[in-house]
């Protein structure tokens, strides 16, 4: 008997982790893999495309594999293929992207390209089996700040973007000036705690007449200028007091653009989603804002934030659901923007 | 023995499936298209032609390197999805072996060249020991009959010139590096030497596939997972920090690339608007140039799609060289980007290009005076905005980072 169960292979190489899992109907996730290049870009301060890119290619077929394994499946267990095809490094995602076509093609399997913040949004499904759209989601991380009103599975409307810097982009920066190392996020984060969040006002990285858009670049700016005024002066530069006012600000502008959306639309969910949303003091406030105004709030665990590959098959679900498949030119697009994207694959849908 | 060979490592796409010595099919270009688009459609295009059954297939053959770093892995990633999927083994082949391999029983030297940019080339030297003489069927039963007398390497054309010298027996060169340095070669080059034709003068995947056939019979073959391409060169984050370290230990580093004569040009060069197709190349070209402080896809897609912005692109060969951005800010020109690709600096393509993107940043925007920050140690770049008649009028402490450093704010008021 046929079974309507949908199982798809996904594949994540958008940025400096190889990952690979097995998702079965969009939400359960039978296997996530993800292998990690954090130590060796440790080493430049941040992400090196050209090695990651070579590290993806050695990567990529022991996480397929290992995520086959450890969900049980085999090739003829699985109805398509899920790869990420942009936005990102585009070197990187060359990795996914061919392995992906190649593996679909060689299987007779059909192929999904997905775009890497439907991704990150989807990772909301899988937190919680319940959650469907319209719900309003803020996705944050080193490449991506947008504020984003879901209308539907894959239905996109941006309400925000940063006009310049991304919020983990601007963590990573900080973190690099106060000596924190990379990834900034987490090292920003932990110093920030032992910090006085108000010894500093920073400017507050939205846009006057910009609606719901961001910029981080003249906090950023405004931090390394303090940083540097402290070090003129010869005075030991007091890195957690900096690190506490700088997430309080970035927090401060991403909450109350979140909740600001909320109101307007009337939209009673909220959800974040991308590297930025573990960070601790951004998922607490969010969370006693929430349960203040009654609204449910979704933040997928830690390992659902990063990059990983559970997100693309799930975005990939509801995308195959919807009938797009990707031809074997698709190719990788590191600018590829949120809207565009089933436009473009339907255009070159393969039958 | 069925084999598919890919070879993906330079300007040409090929595809081949080889029988037990026989080649059933070959598919090649050398179109501007990248191979990511158009690798799997010909081999898609050339499977459905010869009602290929991807299972009865026994290897996935695939030039391993040394080529293009991009190239190389689109190539290893496709054959590494194939042969996993198919559960059969990769066969790597060296990229310069197969080239020469297509001159099989060509008496003297064998000098295929790859241009590796960095006043470099990829090259390496063979000699065919059993010449054909028409009656035998080829020199495919044992790859011993080709012995390579300099291997692989990354070096300058001088170099290998002067081993091919040192042999002294005629050459043949083939190569999309002969092009680059066929000025050096003629310069250099005492023992008579011939360019293989233009239909045996690039990347083969026929050649690829038969060869591939000699190595799989010597059990050369890989799992799809252990393969990896080789690069013959390590990135150049890597480059710079062992350069680095050697400069702190007092050895001497590698000389920096702009102390090298700019490379001879070779094709045409146009300016010309870029578009949304030209940014993905756009943001190769300032990871290049800029390493970390390259902007971002989505950032650069974003400035050239804005209605206020005016972005112009430097091309060669279809291949963007570089790239001047300016936008209208309540009058005024502010230039975001100015970037040129390494091995093209001095050849005027950035006075070009800026003193375009002003000219017509005025026509369409109706801009006056023009501003734009500079790295207070960047002296070439100053030296091109002085030029074209900027003048600097305020510093910036501490705008750059890694490492901090001042911006210098230059002015261009009025004509220039």
């Amino acid at each position: 008997m046929m079974s309507n169960d949908v199982t798809l292979l996904a594949i994540e190489s958008s940025c400096d982790e190889t990952a690979a899992a097995v998702v079965r109907n969009g939400r359960e996730v039978l296997s996530d893999i993800i292998s990690s290049q954090i130590d060796i870009h440790t080493l430049y301060g941040g992400v090196v495309p050209e090695i990651a890119s070579r590290k993806h290619v050695e990567a990529v077929v022991p996480c397929v594999e290992q995520a086959l394994r450890e969900a049980g499946v085999t090739l003829s267990g699985l109805d398509g293929v899920a790869v990420t095809c942009g936005p990102g490094l585009v070197g990187a995602l060359l990795v996914g992207v061919s392995f992906a076509k190649a593996f679909a093609y060689s299987a007779g399997l059909p192929l999904v390209g997905v775009h890497h913040i439907d991704g990150h949004i989807s990772a909301c499904y899988i937190e919680e089996p319940s959650l469907e759209p319209p719900f309003l989601c803020l996705v944050a991380s080193g490449g991506h700040s947008h504020l984003v009103r879901v209308a539907d599975y894959g239905v996109y409307e941006i309400l925000g973007q940063t006009r310049d810097d991304a919020a983990g982009e601007a963590f990573d920066k900080v973190a690099r000036a106060l000596g924190l190392g990379y990834p900034g996020g987490p090292a920003v984060d932990r110093a920030a705690r032992e910090g006085n969040d108000t010894a500093y006002a920073f400017p507050q990285a939205k846009i006057s007449e910009g609606g719901y858009d961001f910029s981080f670049s003249g906090l950023k700016s405004a931090v390394l200028n303090e940083l540097n005024r402290q070090r003129m002066a010869g005075e030991e530069p007091r890195v957690s007091d900096i690190a506490a006012s700088f997430q309080r600000a970035v927090v401060e502008v991403l909450t109350e653009h979140l909740l600001a959306a909320a109101e307007e639309t009337g939209i009673r969910t909220l959800a974040i989603a991308g590297g930025v949303a573990s960070n601790s003091c951004l998922r607490e406030r969010l969370e006693t804002a929430c349960a203040e105004r009654g609204l449910t709030f979704i933040r997928p665990r830690p390992v659902l934030c990063t990059d990983n590959a559970a997100m693309i098959g799930a975005a990939g679900y509801y995308a195959y659901l919807r009938g797009v498949r990707s031809d074997l030119a698709l190719n990788a697009e590191p600018n590829l923007s949120l809207g565009t994207r089933e436009r473009r694959y339907h255009a070159g849908k393969q039958t | 023995m069925k084999i598919l060979a890919i070879d993906t490592s330079g300007l040409v796409c090929a595809v081949a499936v080889a029988e037990d010595g026989r080649i059933q099919a070959e598919y090649k270009t050398d179109h501007k298209k990248t191979h990511s688009q158009m690798l799997m459609p010909m081999l898609d295009a050339m499977a459905r032609a010869l009602d290929l059954d991807l299972h009865t297939l026994d290897a996935i053959a695939v030039a391993e390197g040394p080529g293009s770093f991009t190239g190389l892995r689109i190539g290893a990633s496709t054959a590494k999805g194939m042969a996993f999927a198919l559960g059969i083994p990769v066969i790597p082949v060296p990229t310069l072996d197969a080239m020469a391999w297509q001159m099989s029983g060509t008496p003297g030297i064998i000098c295929p060249m790859m241009d590796a940019r960095r006043r470099q080339v990829y090259t390496a030297l063979y000699r065919f020991r059993e010449i054909c003489d028409g009656t035998d069927p080829g020199n495919r039963e044992t790859l011993r009959s080709m012995e390579t007398l300099m291997p692989a390497a990354a070096v300058p054309a001088q170099e290998v010139l002067s081993r091919i010298n040192e042999i002294g027996e005629t050459v043949t060169f083939l190569g999309d590096g002969v092009p680059v340095v066929r000025e050096i070669i003629r310069e250099k080059c005492t023992v008579p030497y011939r360019e293989a034709p233009a239909f045996r003068c690039r990347q083969s995947a026929a050649a690829l596939a038969d060869l591939a056939g000699v190595l799989m019979a010597a059990g050369k073959g890989v799992s799809a997972a252990a393969f990896t391409p080789v690069y013959l060169r390590p990135s150049q984050a890597e480059r710079e920090a062992a350069a680095a370290a050697a400069a702190v230990s007092g050895q001497t580093a590698e000389p920096a690339e702009e102390e090298r004569e700019p490379e001879k040009q070779l094709r045409e060069i146009v300016i010309r608007r870029m578009t949304a197709q030209d940014v993905q190349q756009g943001v190769l070209l300032e990871e290049e140039c800029l390493g970390q402080e390259a902007w971002s896809g989505t950032l650069f897609g974003d400035a050239v799609a804005r209605r206020d912005t005016l972005y112009l692109m430097a091309e060669s060969g279809g291949a963007q060289i570089g790239h001047a951005g300016i936008r209208a800010v309540c009058g005024e020109g502010e230039i975001t980007n100015v970037c040129v690709k390494p091995v093209f600096r001095r050849q005027g393509i950035g006075e070009k290009l800026l003193r375009q993107l002003i000219h017509e940043g005025r026509r369409s925007f109706g801009i006056g005076d023009c501003t734009l920050e500079v790295r207070a140690g960047n002296t070439a770049a100053a030296g091109l905005y002085e030029k074209c008649g900027f003048v600097p009028e305020g510093r910036r402490p501490g705008f750059y980072e890694r490492p901090s450093e001042d911006a210098v704010i230059y002015w261009l008021r009025g004509d220039f």
